[in-house]
């Protein structure tokens, strides 16, 4: 069965690793689109595999222009199976590749000194709750300016080129509100940006 | 929060951030896999500890980390 890491562009070599299960890693052309897979003999989600295939796709990146990192999901029965599911998406494909070229996502996860707005009323709460949003808002707008994208949930990303602008961003934001526990995760590769609307 | 907690918070947040982008982020091929094959209970035990040692080093004012909540 074929598990899939990612699409990817312009692979100079297969990283020197094995994929999930040990398999080695092996490279597939559909079409236009050139994928990074490897075989596999079962369909268990273990921490091992979950870890081995982020490694993968974090080697892939470092070799080629540009990767479009899959889902781990379940491997294909057989190569029909795995060519015709790409076909079906390959124009998806080809603009995710492009919108992730070049660059790289980070997390941003901010903890607030307090969640839960003292408040009288159901409606006080609320709009509590917003304030809270808006201040987040405000402050996350330097960072959403050094990004190509951003998701609902404070996922960035990032242009290679600005990656030292945003973090040095990232750390002025937790400079100006010592208030917030401001955690930012990354440069991961763009797991977050592949699909249409993202 | 002294600057060791948030290293080690960091540290584990990373830790969740890579498990929630490969198991529910990154382009959809083959769809989801199913939760009921061996081992996931592993992956979401794993996280479960996770979790509670953020909530544990976050104190007990019931902070909770912005964003979106994992499965």
């Amino acid at each position: 069965m074929i598990h899939v890491y990612g699409v990817v562009d312009e692979l100079r070599e297969l990283p020197p690793l094995e994929g999930v299960d040990g398999a080695p890693l092996e490279r597939r052309c559909v079409d236009e689109l050139e994928l990074v897979v490897s075989n596999r003999p079962g369909v268990d989600v273990t921490q091992d595999a979950v870890l081995r295939h982020a490694a993968v796709v974090e080697e892939l990146m470092s070799r080629s222009r540009g990767v479009l990192p899959a889902q781990f999901g379940p491997p294909f029965g057989d190569e029909d199976d795995f060519a015709t599911a790409i076909r079906t998406k390959a124009d998806e494909l080809s603009r995710g590749l492009s919108r992730v070229r070049g660059c790289v996502e980070f997390g941003l996860r901010i903890a607030q000194p307090t969640n839960r707005p003292e408040a009288a009323s159901g409606s006080e709460y609320m709009r509590a709750r917003l304030e809270q949003e808006r201040v987040l808002a405000r402050i996350e707008e330097p960072l959403a300016n050094l990004s190509r994208a951003t998701s609902s949930n404070r996922d960035y990303l990032v242009p290679t080129e600005n990656v030292a602008a945003f973090r040095r961003a990232v750390e002025h934001l937790q400079a100006d509100h010592p208030e917030l526990t401001i955690v930012c995760t990354g440069p991961w590769p763009p797991y977050s940006f592949g699909a249409d609307g993202a | 929060m002294t600057a060791a907690d948030r290293s080690a918070l960091a540290h584990q947040v990373t830790l969740l951030e890579l498990v929630d982008r490969v198991l529910n982020k990154g382009v959809v091929l083959s769809g989801d896999i199913t939760l009921s094959v061996a081992d996931v209970d592993l992956v979401y035990v794993g996280l479960r500890v996770l979790l509670s040692s953020v909530a544990t080093l976050e104190g007990q004012n019931e902070r909770v980390l912005a964003g979106r909540a994992l499965p």
